[in-house]
């Protein structure tokens, strides 16, 4: 009896120990070990120097977005979240679906004692869901409008009269550029819809209202899913079966003149060593004239009720990601990974020239741009809007007529948003 | 110790035979038959997937889908493919065994592991061989080019119509040489000995095929039949790897529009879902038990 008792007391020290050993110790999940895998190593390495020398960050790669999200769905719909990590990294989009379905699955991080007046408005309006905030920003969406110079000075144009211009006289630039050089002006995924989305909230307009899709009769949104059209029919925008064929053939086989993305994209673009130098990017064009601002993608790390160490990983959090310079700079520096704490940006990594943006200081006009960027009502089911959206340009593109192809996708909306 | 009288031999023999079926029954009925009760539940049901409510009314999830177009699409391409791909694959998975089947031929071992090779790669990577060969400016199109049959590159996957045909040509290179094999295997359990007086009686080749392997293959043919339909109502890799259901849902299989309801867009819509998938269910049942009996020549 005494042998078990002492086994029993020994087993306890040893979890004890272990428990001990793993108090200073958190894990991450997250799926780009490229991009946002060395801006969490760079947070790790951070707070390991300057904070606590015990710090130690496991990082889980899982090999897509998609993943962490499902892995958050599996483990909310079973309410077993003993399989997430301590502190989980995923898109903005999928928060306010998540903690309106799982909420007992988060944590929120209003006693993180993290200044949120330093990051852009438009980035937290993602991760604050009923009064609180849940995330804290890593990658920053805020979409840039990028433009081959060269191939614009050959058409008698310069970076500065893309500023502020209107979509219609984009057009026509692009249908000059077709014209000399071949090339189109714009690229886009053909199934994503990341073009309407981002021109809309340009607009300071959503494809939603009052928490429904606002698709049918939607003015601005007939005139841009027409533009886009009309752009298609002059060559003036590439749709790409889908984002493989969007990010390899359109953009590094050297088929567009311009790109309209997420600043997530920049790694892509600067693939082709061969066009260093020749990009330059600016504000988005509107429809009546005048600079636009929009964002796209962009992801938050958020904690998990599965955390062993909640006071840890909100401590690590405020410290790095909450406005860390060193953070900022090593995660751009290794992840090109553009962060979104105002402040921290203000570094002279972020001021410093890009060579292959013609040396222009690309990623603090990234940062200053995100502070303009208009909030427009989110909705859960934004990648279903996206989806019908682009299956409506489809079918416009085949023939159908604007009106009808719009009013059928909000019929199909609002079919998948009725439960 | 002796005290077993109460069992005969029989009654030994039954329960050695219940102890075989036991295991595998055991794993079938955990396995199988309770998640299909389970997904019949979760079907009746609606919400957020963490807090399932019962549907009110309770078959609101079946009576939903029938006003469910990209469904209805699914559907519909589903059984397409399932027209059009079956019977082509099983008449040349036939022909096939029967070329290979020949004692004269050379090298047929070699033939045979060539023709079955495809199923033994990756559902994936397969699929994204066949993106990367069908692309706009993949080899399908350069080669179609070089020999002049087309002028200007085909975007096979980005239309409606081609896009079909592709998913199409793709099933019919990975299985037809799958159900070859379970045509070679019926082939062997002929007699040579029928052919011989076939032969004698002044039989045609076709007539012999006709009259004698066919005939002889029916349990073969049956079998992959239910197992082709099946495979086809549930076909899932092609639609996503292949096309992603696009161009605008018009190649979307009914297991990918499941899948897009419970994961594949964030929507965990799982009482949907299990409603959509119990219709596969029961449609794959239906065509199952249609496919036994008039395959069966028992009167």
């Amino acid at each position: 009896m005494t042998k078990k008792i002492v086994a029993l007391a020994l087993a306890l020290c040893m979890l004890l120990g272990v428990s001990a050993a793993m108090a200073e110790k958190l894990t991450v999940t997250y799926w780009d070990d490229n991009f946002n895998g060395n801006a969490l190593r760079a947070a790790a390495e951070d707070y390991k120097a300057n904070v606590d020398p015990e710090f130690e960050l496991e990082l889980v790669l899982v090999s897509g977005s998609s993943d962490v999200e499902n892995s958050v769905t599996t483990a909310g719909s079973s309410g077993d979240f003993s399989n997430l990590s301590d502190i989980v990294l995923f898109q903005d989009h999928w928060i306010q679906r998540f903690v309106s379905d799982y909420p007992a699955a988060w944590l929120d991080l209003e006693d993180a004692g993290i200044n949120w007046d330093d990051f852009g408005a438009e980035k937290l309006s993602y991760s604050v869901v009923g009064g609180k905030h849940y995330g804290v920003p890593v990658d920053n969406g805020t979409s840039i409008m990028a433009y081959r110079v060269d191939i614009l000075e050959q058409c008698g144009y310069k970076i500065e009269d893309m500023k502020g211009i209107t979509w219609d006289k984009f057009l026509e630039i692009g249908k000059e550029v077709y014209a000399k050089t071949g090339k189109a002006l714009l690229s886009m995924d053909g199934s994503g819809n990341d073009l309407p989305y981002m021109m809309m909230q340009a607009e300071g307009e959503s494809q939603f209202k009052d928490g429904k899709a606002f698709i049918a009769g939607n003015e601005k949104l007939t005139r841009i899913i027409t533009l886009l059209c009309d752009m298609v029919k002059e060559h003036v925008l590439i749709l790409a079966n889908d984002w493989t064929g969007y990010t390899n053939e359109t953009i590094q086989q050297d088929q567009v003149a311009g790109v309209f993305n997420g600043n997530w994209i920049i790694p892509t673009m600067s693939q082709v060593a061969d066009n260093a130098g020749k990009w330059q990017i600016t504000t988005i064009p509107t429809l009546d004239g005048g600079e636009g601002y929009a964002a796209n993608g962009g992801s938050s790390l958020y904690v998990t009720s599965n955390c062993k160490n909640p006071e840890l990983a909100k401590k690590f959090l405020a410290y790095t990601f909450g406005g860390s310079m060193k953070t900022y700079d090593e995660a751009l520096l290794k992840g090109g990974v553009i962060g979104c704490c105002l402040s921290a940006a203000k570094s002279e990594v972020y001021s410093a020239g890009v060579p292959f943006f013609n040396g222009q200081a690309v990623y603090s006009d990234i940062v200053e741009m995100g502070s303009h960027v208009p909030i427009v009502e989110q909705n859960d089911y934004h990648y279903t809007v996206r989806q019908y959206i682009g299956n409506a340009i489809q079918n416009i593109l085949n023939g159908a007529e604007v009106g009808a192809a719009l009013q059928e996708a909000q019929e199909l909306i609002d079919f998948a948003m009725e439960q | 110790m002796r005290k077993k009288k109460g069992f005969g031999l029989l009654a030994k023999q039954e329960a050695a035979g219940w102890g075989f079926l036991a295991p595998a029954s055991l794993l079938i009925f955990i396995m199988s038959f309770y998640p299909m009760v389970q997904a019949f539940i979760t079907s009746l049901k609606t919400g957020s997937s963490a807090n399932l409510q019962w549907a009110e009314p309770l078959f609101k999830n079946y009576t939903r889908m029938f006003k469910d177009k990209v469904f209805m699409t699914s559907m519909g391409n589903t059984f397409l493919y399932l027209l059009i791909q079956v019977p082509i694959m099983l008449v040349l998975a036939i022909l096939l065994a029967q070329l290979l089947n020949n004692k004269d031929l050379k090298f047929r071992g070699l033939f045979r592991t060539l023709i079955f090779l495809p199923c033994a790669t990756a559902l994936v990577s397969y699929a994204l061989i066949f993106k990367t060969l069908f692309a706009t400016e993949g080899l399908i199109n350069a080669f179609l080019k070089g020999i002049g049959i087309i002028k200007e590159n085909v975007n096979w996957l980005g239309q409606s119509g081609t896009a079909k045909a592709v998913i199409i040509i793709a099933l019919l290179w990975r299985w037809t040489g799958y159900n070859m094999v379970f045509f070679l295997a019926g082939l062997q359990n002929i007699e040579y000995s029928v052919y011989e007086a076939a032969n004698i009686d002044g039989a045609s080749g076709w007539k012999t095929f006709w009259h004698i392997t066919v005939p002889l293959l029916r349990p073969v043919i049956v079998m992959t039949g239910i197992m082709s339909i099946n495979g086809t109502l549930q076909l899932f890799d092609e639609s996503v790897n292949l096309t992603n259901g696009g161009p605008s849902n018009t190649t979307i299989t009914m297991s990918h529009y499941i899948y897009n309801n419970s994961l594949g867009q964030g929507v965990a819509n799982f009482g949907y879902a299990s409603a959509l998938a119990f219709v596969v269910f029961i449609l794959v049942a239906i065509l199952a038990f249609i496919n036994m009996k008039v395959g069966d020549t028992r009167d």
